[in-house]
């Protein structure tokens, strides 16, 4: 009985090591261009590397408000007046490696490679 | 006197009022990490000591108990569906390995049922968003997933046998 748990240990541990070092090991494209979804359609459109001074953009949609902070090569979510604020807590993105998501609001935040 | 059934319906009640309880209190905690779904799962421990006390219908009985009446405390409507995805999911994939495992490897079953959750709210989440993109998530869902749905696993495997003696005891139901 031992055999059976420690095999599935070790699968777990595998697999869940191997899902971690995915992250770590593929780098996602530098940020160049960022585009911001609602509902899967393109709401906004930034060119990461032309902005020099940082600049905010409101969006605003039927489900909510999002402040879109657009930096030299990064893009976050400043504030947004959802209850989970994960998209505000998840910082800014600097590559194509994961999208900024706020679920209430339906955002999508993703950088182009 | 008690007939079997109502003991049954009784027992029933309560661990959907004990998932319940769990589920508001767990939303009470912020998620560690800024993933979209990141959470302990604890109330999947009632839904798979259910599934190996009372059965698999009764486990789905209660899940969807439990996701009607945390909509009531919980409000938000998008919040109830994710939770419905990664819930009957869950529930799906873990009536199905049930079987496969033996007590001692009931834990295998938790972690196959939380990445089956996780999976689900992935799912509901670009269905939602109407965006392909989340799937960068998916790694991030499935280790969360492993190491929580273990934990969980744990908890349910020393409750089964606890809950099954302590029936007994009572005459079974």
């Amino acid at each position: 009985m031992k055999h059976k748990t420690l095999f599935f240990v070790i699968l777990f541990a595998a697999i869940a090591a191997a899902s971690g070092a995915y992250y770590a090991l593929s780098g996602g494209g530098a940020g160049v261009t960022a585009n911001v979804y609602v509902d899967g359609e393109l709401v906004e459109r930034f060119d990461l590397t032309a902005a020099v001074v940082p600049y905010e953009v409101t969006v605003t949609t039927d489900y909510g408000t999002n402040v879109v902070r657009v930096s030299h090569g990064a893009v976050e979510v400043a504030s947004a007046d959802c209850d989970e604020q994960v998209c505000v807590n998840q910082g800014a993105i600097h590559d194509s490696l994961l999208p900024i998501v706020c679920l209430p609001h339906h955002l999508v935040i993703e950088i182009e490679e | 006197m008690t007939t079997v059934k109502t003991r049954k319906l009784v027992f029933m009640a309560l661990l959907t009022a004990i998932s319940l309880v769990i589920w508001v209190i767990e939303a009470q905690i912020p998620a560690p990490v800024p993933v979209p779904g990141v959470k302990l799962g604890l109330a999947s421990v009632v839904t798979l000591t259910a599934m190996a006390l009372l059965g698999r219908r009764e486990a789905l009985a209660i899940l969807l108990m439990r996701v009607f009446l945390a909509s009531v405390f919980a409000g938000s409507f998008s919040a109830i569906l994710f939770s419905l995805a990664g819930g009957a999911l869950s529930w799906a994939v873990m009536a199905a390995v049930l079987g496969l495992f033996d007590e001692k490897q009931i834990w295998v079953v938790s972690v196959l049922g939380a990445v089956a959750h996780n999976a689900g709210q992935l799912l509901a989440a670009m269905a939602v968003t109407k965006t392909a993109a989340l799937i960068a998530y998916a790694p991030a869902l499935l280790c969360a997933a492993i190491i929580t749905g273990a934990f969980t696993g744990a908890a349910a495997a020393a409750l089964i046998p606890a809950l099954r003696r302590l029936n007994d005891r009572r005459g079974g139901q």
